[in-house]
């Protein structure tokens, strides 16, 4: 079986190969140049963190858009190799050959599963290491490798995202009979799945932290990179005010109203200290709502494993159809 | 044949539809949050004086829904895939084409119809989606100034109309040229990224020779809604300064991109300087240095009432691509035995 599956997936093997090594080649001659780079900024601002923050950005050009590339790379491959697997068999009548061999339908679906969901693997993996490299001086320079979209383009999560889109089209393609409707509910199952648990599910794996802080003593910044939820002020009767102060006028009480109003527009640190002190005076108290750094991996691990629950649950629901249905 | 096709496509039809009514209420139940939440932001900056700085404070609308506004980058190369790619590669591999081409209504006839359908659908609903998302993102453009911005300009205007038409285009030649679904799927997702990373990452900037503007170097320039295409500084003979990739020294002005660093400058004015940070003084005289040698800031960019033009050769060029696709499909099409 695992011969006949060579067999036929050797043009898309080779195709997959040619065009992963076009883009390991142009993401490792980016990385070396944007390394070299983040090194000569590291050496010039020898540790200065306002000399970091005043650099321009380190990413430009075609190659800036990898992450992106690094999102869709899950689903292509579960339209493309997913969908078609017992779709195509049934809809070009395949099936009736494949299915009445010595090898048993288990068997025959077991190995091609199998090896595309290991291709996946393999394929989400080889990018997401390409990714992960190459975003390092760009995470050490913003710090944002846990915020959303990085996050899901770097360490073992788009191993977890490729399985998934894999067995979501197997099983999509094994319920729907028909390749194209399987390749319709493969693209919008696989963004909807992902939207629904990145936006409100991945918040939640760990309960976040609250720091408060004196707001008279400077601003509080959670160290590392952290996914920073909300930063601000919340006053003695709860009210909150995002940082950025935008909302912060009405806010106030009149007292510290008025410093604000005689403060030259803008917050200008000189002008908000004075603001701040009052706001201190009155029970207000900065905050910032985080998950700290040190979550990072755990969050990848959770992360990955409900995505391989999901492709367990998907290949299992995609056996029981493919064994009960009669050959012909 | 108009009726064909149409019995052929109302389940796809009835999807569609469904799936643009539902993005059409999330939209216009969040657009009038975001535009009532920039009417008071406005309101509150202007009574608190502090509209200047309301680019960096103010978040308009939810990540969730900006995140899917960004997301209808994909709906042409969607269009392309499910629509355009099936439409001849599904007849061969299926077998149907023999039937449909020996009726008494010509190939011809048989393919104006069915393409000229789908490329109106395509279009439709691809002006439908940029028209809800131009309105959704009116009081951000305002904000932040950056509709002319790469990602920004794609998915609003017309633009999005030509992608989607070519789109479709591409998926019905791809699938003409291989005769099978699954292959001319992936041409065609690949062919749409190449086609539309080509046009903007080498082309797009050129549409029209960009203006340089050149201002003081303690000064600045604000272009406004412009697609600024790089900043720096030039000496007198008008070229470009080049400046060290990264420094720690002190630098002058700063206003559009980065400040302009001492080390970049005439050895005499360096001079001036001396070492470690500037005082007032020093500072004076590496800016009247600097100014004597006639080193000013520049800015490239491509102006803010050229959006709409730029818009126009945008499309343009992709409904140029879609009409070449579809004659290769008519010549390949009619050429070939039934």
């Amino acid at each position: 079986m695992t011969w006949v599956v060579w067999r036929q997936y050797r043009t898309q093997g080779a195709i997959a190969a040619v065009l992963l090594a076009a883009l390991a080649a142009a993401v490792l001659v980016d990385g070396f140049q944007i390394a070299s780079h983040w090194h000569s900024i590291l050496v010039a601002c020898a540790g200065n963190k306002a000399c970091l923050q005043q650099q321009p950005t380190l990413v430009n050009g075609v190659v800036s858009d990898l992450p992106y590339l690094c999102l869709i790379v899950p689903v292509v491959l579960g339209m493309l190799w997913g969908a078609p697997l017992v779709a195509h068999e049934l809809e070009s009548r395949t099936s009736d050959f494949a299915w009445s061999q010595s090898v048993t339908r288990t068997h025959w679906l077991a190995v091609k599963t199998g090896w595309l969901l290991l291709a996946a693997a393999a394929c989400g993996g080889l990018v997401s290491a390409l990714t992960t490299w190459w975003s390092g001086p760009v995470n050490a320079m913003t710090g944002g490798a846990f915020a959303p979209g990085q996050f899901d383009t770097q360490g073992v999560v788009p191993v977890g995202y490729a399985v998934f889109a894999m067995a979501l089209g197997i099983a999509a393609g094994a319920v729907a009979r028909r390749s194209l409707p399987a390749i319709a509910v493969v693209l919008g199952g696989f963004i909807g799945v992902r939207l629904l648990i990145s936006g409100l599910l991945r918040p939640h794996y760990m309960a976040a932290v609250t720091t408060y802080y004196h707001l008279t003593t400077g601003s509080f910044t959670p160290p590392g990179q952290a996914w920073v939820f909300s930063q601000g002020a919340v006053s003695s009767t709860g009210v909150v005010v995002a940082s950025g102060w935008g909302d912060l006028y009405p806010a106030l009480q009149p007292v510290c109203q008025r410093l604000i109003g005689s403060a030259p527009a803008s917050g200008k640190s000189g002008s908000m200290s004075a603001v701040f002190s009052c706001m201190q005076a009155h029970g207000w108290r900065g905050f910032a709502t985080y998950q700290p750094a040190y979550r990072y991996w755990p969050f990848q691990g959770i992360e990955t494993g409900i995505y391989l629950l999901l492709a367990a649950a998907l290949v299992a629901v995609t056996f029981a159809i493919v064994r009960r249905r009669d050959a012909l | 044949m108009s009726w064909v096709t149409w019995r052929q496509y109302r389940a796809q039809a009835a999807i569609a539809a469904a799936l643009l009514a539902a993005f059409t209420a999330l939209i216009l139940v969040t657009g009038v949050q975001v535009a009532s939440q920039w009417h008071s932001a406005l309101t509150a900056c202007t009574a608190a004086h502090s509209c200047g700085n309301l680019a960096n404070t103010l978040f308009l609308g939810s990540h969730a829904v900006g995140f899917l506004v960004i997301l209808t980058l994909g709906v042409p190369a969607v269009l392309g895939i499910l629509l355009g790619a099936p439409l001849l590669a599904h007849e061969f591999e299926a077998g149907t084409s023999q039937y449909a081409w020996t009726q008494s209504v010509t190939r011809r006839r048989w393919l104006v119809a069915k393409t000229g359908w789908l490329l109106l659908a395509a279009a439709a609903i691809g002006g439908i989606v940029s028209a809800l998302v131009t309105w959704w993102s009116g009081p951000d453009n305002a904000l932040q100034a950056d509709a002319f911005k790469p990602g920004r300009f794609d998915i609003m205007g017309i633009v999005p109309v030509g992608y989607a038409v070519f789109a479709v285009a591409l998926g019905i030649t791809a699938g003409a040229l291989l005769r099978r679904t699954i292959p001319a799927i992936a041409v065609t997702l690949a062919g749409f990224i190449a086609v539309r990373m080509v046009v903007f990452f080498w082309l797009r900037s050129h549409f029209m020779a960009a203006v340089t503007s050149y201002f003081p170097i303690n000064g600045g320039f604000n272009a406004g809604s412009a697609w600024q295409l790089s900043a720096g500084y030039v000496g007198a003979n008008g070229q470009p300064l080049s400046l060290p990739q990264s420094t720690s020294g002190p630098v002058l002005g700063g206003v559009n991109g980065n400040g302009l660093p001492v080390t970049a400058l005439p050895g005499q004015c360096q001079a001036a300087v001396g070492n470690g940070p500037f005082t007032p003084a020093t500072y004076h005289a590496a800016l009247s240095c600097a100014q004597a040698h006639g080193i000013r800031g520049y800015v490239t960019y491509q102006p803010a009432s050229r959006y709409w033009a730029f818009q126009g050769i945008e499309t343009g060029i992709f409904v140029l691509l879609a009409a070449a696709l579809l004659a290769i499909t008519f010549a390949v099409v009619l050429r070939r035995d039934a």
